[in-house]
């Protein structure tokens, strides 16, 4: 990627769009630090993501949530268990993980899945089971990959009614898609890639 | 506290889900630290042997020729009179001369033809004394007047060091080896495992794991694996032990000599150096993390 300079303040939604092998992903993956830029600054939250240690990312990704393109759910670990991860690894006792945890799951409409395994699940709700995880620790940025890839119309409007609420609770949110339908009929800022370069913004 | 607790749990959840992999490493674990064990006990009641051989050594001590019988009392009294010295018997000139006969048996022609008896009188007696040197015991009684010379078996004693010293240096090469071999299963075994795992670590680096968060676990699966199998050790040597003990005329044909288990300062070294080599182990296998 070159040449790409833009900034997402606060609170902002953003759509990151072009066709697939734009960058929207490596752009996300830099943003998220699980890839390096050769050069070039990025600061997320005020933090240079190219001089931050790996111990820093580490912190720095508990105040991002990344919804996966593939979900990335552990197949042998229940709803709860996978949703709850995001808040065990920064160390959270069980009683305040547990309350979380119910929590992102009830305004998800999934608690009552909670002791079901991913794959007991339809597409649409493996990846509200994406986005629990991802907001279980009430991050600062959501970035979202492609989430709704693999969802049909239906359940693409209902996860981007999701992202609308969840954008609302004051968390900045990107979301890289490929899909136009998504980007019609919204005020919503845009950002186009094309060949690792972004070629316009609306 | 509770961190550690979910450390623990993790740990136990790895084991419990490669149950085999670990059951093959904890049975080769096991062996490897009790052939470690087996040779520490030997090593142990051989050296417990010698301290006892060490302390009851036989001395001959050496007369001038044609002591008269006031000053051979006398030295029998000076050599009574030292502790840890017993007078065995006192072989005179004569004694002495028909002893050799005996010994050399068709070939004692050889000594017919002495004109006079070249032998010494000596006394015989144990030195019951197991800590003093008996080159030093040597050195004072042959400052008592009259007394020639003073022998025991050295060359024996030292011969017999010498292979103790041999059989330690063994030891602890072999010991070394086995210690990399228990250090090889161990990283292999919690590769494996990290390898079973390697989704779910990589999903929790995305979430915002720290590397040592998702590394501890590990390393507690590793102490486990080390400890248990430290422990297995210990029962099975003292299992051997116990054979040994009631089996020892056959075993060793050393009737006489009492059987012991290690010293609990060896019982903590192996269960706590099996335990290290776990924890070093995982520590290895867990190198630098899945970059993520």
């Amino acid at each position: 990627m070159r040449d790409v300079s833009f900034r997402v303040r606060k609170g902002e939604f953003v759509f990151v769009t072009g066709p697939s092998g734009a960058g929207k992903t490596t752009l996300l993956r830099i943003m998220f630090g699980a890839e390096k830029a050769s050069s070039g600054h990025i600061l997320i939250n005020g933090i240079n993501l190219g001089r931050i240690r790996r111990k820093q990312i580490a912190l720095l990704r508990r105040r991002i949530g990344f919804v996966f393109q593939d979900f990335k759910l552990l197949n042998n670990k229940t709803i709860f268990q996978n949703v709850a991860l995001a808040l065990e690894v920064t160390g959270a006792n069980p009683s305040y993980v547990r309350k979380k945890t119910r929590q992102a799951l009830r305004s998800l409409g999934l608690i009552k899945k909670e002791e079901a395994y991913p794959l007991q699940l339809s597409g649409g709700e493996q990846q509200r089971v994406a986005i629990a995880r991802a907001i279980v620790k009430n991050p600062l940025i959501l970035l979202a990959d492609e989430p709704t890839g693999n969802l049909d119309p239906d359940l693409t409007r209902e996860i981007m009614v999701l992202f609308r609420t969840i954008h609302m609770k004051g968390t900045t949110v990107v979301v890289a898609t490929h899909n136009r339908e998504l980007l019609k009929g919204t005020a919503i800022r845009k950002i186009y890639l094309e060949k690792g370069r972004v070629i316009k913004e609306d | 506290m509770g961190k550690l607790l979910y450390f623990i749990r993790q740990a136990l959840l790895n084991i419990s889900q490669n149950k085999l992999i670990h059951l093959i490493s904890l049975g080769t674990i096991s062996i490897a630290i009790l052939i470690l064990g087996v040779f520490l006990l030997l090593l142990v009641n051989v050296e417990g042997w010698i301290k006892n051989w060490g302390g009851s050594i036989t001395m001959s001590v050496y007369l001038e020729d044609n002591l008269p019988k006031r000053q051979i009392a006398v030295i029998r009294q000076a050599l009574s009179s030292r502790e840890g010295v017993e007078i065995q018997r006192f072989i005179s000139k004569e004694e002495a001369l028909i002893e050799l006969k005996s010994a050399l048996g068709p070939q004692s022609e050889l000594v017919e033809g002495l004109t006079r008896n070249p032998l010494p009188a000596s006394f015989e007696i144990a030195i019951r004394e197991p800590k003093t040197d008996p080159a030093s015991i040597k050195r004072e009684l042959e400052g008592i007047p009259g007394v020639v010379e003073v022998q025991y078996s050295e060359a024996w004693i030292k011969r017999f060091r010498g292979v103790m010293r041999l059989v330690r240096v063994g030891g602890m090469m072999l010991g070394g080896l086995l210690c990399l071999g228990v250090l090889f299963i161990v990283t292999n075994t919690i590769k494996l495992t990290i390898y079973s795992r390697k989704e779910e670590i990589e999903i929790m680096k995305l979430v915002g794991a720290t590397d040592w968060f998702v590394k501890i676990p590990f390393l507690i699966e590793g102490f486990i694996q080390g400890a248990t199998g430290g422990l297995l050790a210990l029962v099975s040597l003292f299992v051997f032990y116990l054979i040994m003990a009631s089996n020892k005329g056959i075993f060793l044909s050393f009737t006489l000599l009492e059987v012991v288990f290690v010293p609990h300062f060896y019982m903590t070294a192996i269960v706590g150096l099996s335990s290290f080599l776990g924890f070093l182990g995982s520590l290895m296998a867990v190198g630098r993390f899945f970059e993520v």
